[in-house]
């Protein structure tokens, strides 16, 4: 509770009025002369304790009567995001989230919740006379000095964005204002949804932030948090994961999710490409859906772009997709090999790279020419030699962690050059008679998972008479019956290094007859080409969703209207220059996981922060004037005083007989 | 009149009122009041055998004649009355709120007005005045002339100290002999226990005893808006109370009070008299007269 008129507090003081009243009027006395002094007397013992205690409620009723008008002309503010003691606030730094996960809208025809805390903060700061509003959106992240808080829910800065919120960041930009500001007394109020992602909990800012708090007197700066992390209804999202060229389709992956499990619902989903519309329905059993779905591009060579949509539920900002794709180009691969190779193993591998599909190049190389592969345009590159060092690593890495698949293959001669942290053992053969069997594989994940319908590739027909053990730190995605590891994969930054440790060779194993290394490097092609795809995707607010220097930019759908102020945190498909870049929200902001108050506990220890979690359908008012409790209170008091007073009917005397009675 | 405490219409009125007792007295002369003994009245008795000794005059011969046993009629023996008026003047009678009269003052009009009469129909009236320090006692007497000592001692008497009339009321029983008629005028602020004790002895006396307990309204009422130092009108002690708090203990204590005394005089078959000192006495000293009138003449 907070009091706009704090100074009339001292008139607390009168509350020792009623006291001293009592205790002058027991001296003002009069002097009788009596006869029945021993029934006074007798009377005068019996009374003590129980008129004693009477007396004492009805002063404390007097006293409590007189508290409570005192505190109803201080005009107190109550309201469970302001609590008590916090005295007349000088600055309140608001942390607004703008995240689309904010923009959830829990019953129609209510706002939703950035607009309904907007609504509550400017009528509290109506309520705080005088105090000082700073706004730091999560957008922008930076303090911007508001000079009437009926303007708040008309700027800019606070609409709607699809970019994530950072709040340790947001708080660290806070602190950095109130030191440089030094406001008397001031308060953060953080009004956030919690998502865990936004909040980063273990994220080590934090520690930052205690510590600039700490040196702000955390007496002086109070942290608030309103809480708006109700959700009462489901909601719908739609992802686009990856948007790539196959034989004249565009091949869009696709994910569509929901906050619960409602069961079996058929959503229908709007398509659009290059303007044109078209539509479809998807069924959704579960939390989520990952689909794909094919748009034909009729001969069209150049690129393009568009979305996808389900329709306007609980957030509209999770409802659309943006997309963009570039013009055709084949995907290429690049096998490089050691010297001594036998021509057939040659022939295997850039078979299983390249079996004739259309829009697929191979170029096989020597190890002493390992450099001239373009690692711009490949999307995989086959090594079948001793690791590479040098630049050759040094770009083979860059192409890695840009997207790009490499798939080791087991080199004829021992080497002890490594890479990623995992290098080629000795050649292992089987005994005599026997094959090296496999034992189990990822059937989910990785390039030797099942195919769409369920159906394993043929990796237990697989018999091997050699292989070069792998050593390092790797996922295992196939094992041999012995537990050596046939596939090990290990994942650098967007792209992936597999390892797989026989060849196809009669001499090593029967990898060509069951073709698995086909299905292998296929997949792992595949994988590669989604680097060039990537381009066309940025997420809103990130560097790479705004335009460079001397580009200009210009909005290419018309899904929504179009925001220029905050262009730079909008979804979209945008035309930067001569680039075509579609922007998304986070996938991050679909999270459902909630900061915890054990989490917030720990982020905030110390910072004696309050945390007010509200509706945001409810729609109270974050403060309010609570001077007509008081009063009523004053008015009950007095009632009770009165009644306490109340002289309790007499018993008569007896009166005289009027008979003797004898 | 010379004396304040006498009404002369107010005794004229009543002295058309015997002053009867409840029980057979022992005068010292022949009255209008029934004796214990056997007399020379008009008034049959009983008859009883002759027995040597007896005056043969005294013979009925009648009964002799229808029985051939000799029979002696006797007849109810007429007697005087001896009165004893018992005032207390205890510092507590002297109270009084607003005009009315204090309990002093009504005690004298009590007093004098039934001794007038007394005296007036050839009976005897005795005053015994006591505090805890003075017992102040007039035998009674008779003649016309007891009535002026009876009168100047009330006029004199000024109420002071505390009470003594549970001593004095044990020394009466003491002194005046058998079967008198007691009078106690008081307010009886003493232990009730105390004072069935004395009453008791009283009555071991085989005396009638009258009690007039004075009180003042207020006394009763305990009507007060503001605090109060009480200072006590016997022993001068005082304590400050705040009568609204304490209205109800007070009324409850003195409540239990009036049960204790009355039971007390009850026990005695006293002729007990609650009176407040705004009642008109004359009403008072009626009732009481009426009251002791014989309901089927005598016998």
């Amino acid at each position: 509770m907070t009091f706009l008129q704090g100074s009339l507090l001292y008139g607390l003081f009168a509350l020792s009025i009623p006291v001293i009243i009592h205790l002058l009027n027991r001296r003002r006395f009069r002097t009788v002369k009596w006869a029945a002094m021993q029934f006074v007397l007798k009377a005068t013992r019996e009374s003590r304790g129980k008129k004693r205690l009477k007396q004492i409620i009805i002063l404390t009723c007097r006293s409590l009567a007189i508290a409570a008008l005192i505190f109803a002309i201080s005009r107190p503010m109550l309201g469970g995001f302001l609590g008590w003691g916090s005295g007349k606030i000088d600055t309140v730094v608001l942390i607004l989230d703008r995240s689309p996960s904010m923009e959830r809208r829990e019953t129609d025809g209510q706002p939703v919740k950035r607009e309904s805390v907007l609504a509550r903060v400017a009528t509290a700061m109506q309520e705080l006379d005088g105090a000082r509003l700073v706004l730091i959106d999560s957008a922008t992240n930076e303090a911007q000095d508001i000079p009437s808080p009926d303007v708040l829910p008309e700027l800019s800065t606070t609409g709607p964005t699809d970019a994530a919120s950072d709040i340790p960041g947001l708080l660290s930009t806070a602190i950095e204002y109130l030191q440089e500001a030094k406001p008397s007394r001031s308060e953060i109020w953080i009004a956030s949804d919690l998502q865990r992602t936004d909040w980063s909990p273990d994220d080590p800012r934090w520690a930052a932030f205690r510590a600039g708090l700490e040196e702000l007197q955390p007496q002086l700066v109070q942290l608030r948090i309103l809480s708006l992390n109700s959700r009462k209804r489901n909601d719908y999202a739609i992802t686009t994961l990856a948007a790539r060229r196959e034989a004249g389709e565009l091949l869009l992956d696709l994910e569509l999710t929901r906050e619960e499990d409602a069961g079996p619902a058929t959503l229908p989903i709007t398509y659009n490409i290059n303007g044109a519309r078209s539509a479809s329905t998807i069924q959704i059993e579960g939390q989520s859906i990952r689909f794909q779905k094919r748009l034909p591009l009729e001969g069209q060579s150049d690129g393009g772009y568009g979305w996808v949509a389900i329709p306007t539920d609980t957030n509209s900002r999770n409802n659309v997709s943006y997309y963009a794709f570039g013009a055709e180009s084949p995907a290429y691969a690049y096998y490089v090999h050691e010297e001594g190779v036998p021509e057939e193993v040659i022939e295997a591998v850039g078979r299983a790279a390249a079996p004739g599909l259309p829009n697929q190049e191979l170029t096989i190389l020597p190890e002493n020419l390992g450099h001239q592969v373009d690692w711009e345009r490949a999307s995989l590159v086959v090594w079948q030699a001793a690791l590479p060092t040098g630049p050759v690593a040094e770009q083979l890495l860059k192409f890695i962690q840009t997207g790009g698949v490499a798939a080791f293959l087991p080199p004829a001669q021992d080497s002890e050059n490594s890479f990623g942290g995992i290098s080629w053992g000795s050649v292992t053969e089987s005994d005599d008679g026997r094959y090296f069997i496999v034992k189990d594989w990822n059937h989910q994940d990785g390039p030797l998972r099942d195919g769409v319908d369920g159906t394993p590739v043929p990796l237990q027909r697989l018999r091997a008479i050699l292989r070069r053990e792998i050593s390092g730190d790797a996922t295992e995605l196939a094992e041999w019956d012995d537990g050596s590891t046939l596939l090990a994969r290990r994942i650098i930054d967007n792209g992936t290094a597999l390892f797989l440790n026989t060849l196809p060779d009669y001499t090593w194993s029967n990898l060509e007859q069951t073709a698995v290394h086909l299905v292998a490097l296929q997949r792992s092609l595949h994988l590669g080409s989604q680097r060039h795809g990537a381009g066309f995707f940025a997420i809103a607010g990130q560097s790479n969703a705004r335009p460079e220097a001397e580009e200009i930019r210009s909005r290419l759908d018309a899904y929504t209207k179009d925001d220029p102020a905050n262009a730079d945190y909008e979804a979209g498909v945008y035309k930067f220059g001569e680039r075509t870049v579609a922007v998304n929200r986070s996938i991050s902001e679909d999270s459902l996981e909630q900061t915890s108050n054990p989490d917030l506990d720990t982020a905030l220890v110390g910072t004696n922060f309050q945390l007010f979690e509200e509706s945001a359908a409810t729609g109270a008012p974050l403060v309010r004037e609570a001077w007509r409790a008081f009063l009523v209170a004053m008015l009950l008091l007095l009632i009770a005083e009165a009644l306490l007073c109340l002289q309790p009917k007499r018993p008569l005397a007896p009166p005289p007989p009027p008979h003797p009675s004898t | 009149m010379k004396y304040d405490f006498l009404d002369s219409d107010v005794l004229a009125r009543l002295g058309a009122l015997p002053v009867e007792s409840r029980l057979a007295m022992i005068g010292n002369v022949v009255g209008k009041h029934r004796s214990p003994h056997r007399g020379s009245s008009v008034e049959f008795a009983e008859y009883r055998k002759y027995v040597q000794g007896d005056d043969t005059r005294r013979l009925d011969w009648k009964a002799f004649a229808r029985s051939d046993r000799y029979y002696i009629k006797e007849f109810e023996a007429d007697t005087n009355l001896r009165a004893y008026f018992l005032v207390d003047c205890s510092g507590s009678m002297n109270f009084a709120s607003g005009e009315h009269d204090t309990k002093i003052q009504y005690a004298r009009k009590l007093a004098a007005s039934l001794s007038y009469l007394l005296v007036n129909q050839g009976d005897a009236a005795g005053l015994s005045c006591c505090t805890d320090t003075l017992h102040l006692e007039i035998p009674p007497s008779r003649r016309p002339a007891q009535l002026q000592i009876i009168f100047d001692t009330l006029a004199n008497i000024v109420p002071t100290g505390e009470t003594g009339l549970i001593g004095a009321l044990h020394t009466v029983a003491e002194k005046i002999g058998q079967r008198a008629l007691v009078v106690i005028i008081s307010d009886l602020f003493t232990d009730p226990a105390a004072l069935a004790d004395a009453l008791q002895h009283l009555r071991f006396r085989k005396h009638d005893i009258s009690v007039f307990h004075l009180m003042d309204q207020q006394e009763i009422d305990f009507d007060f808006n503001r605090p109060y130092r009480f200072v006590d009108l016997e022993d001068g002690t005082s304590v400050v109370a705040e009568p609204n708090l304490i209205a109800e203990e007070y009324s409850a204590a003195l409540k239990e009070f009036f049960r204790d005394v009355e039971a007390a005089c009850h026990d005695v078959h006293a002729d007990y008299h609650l009176v407040t000192t705004n009642q008109n006495y004359e009403d008072i000293m009626r009732d009481f007269l009426t009251a002791r009138l014989p309901k089927q003449g005598r016998g």
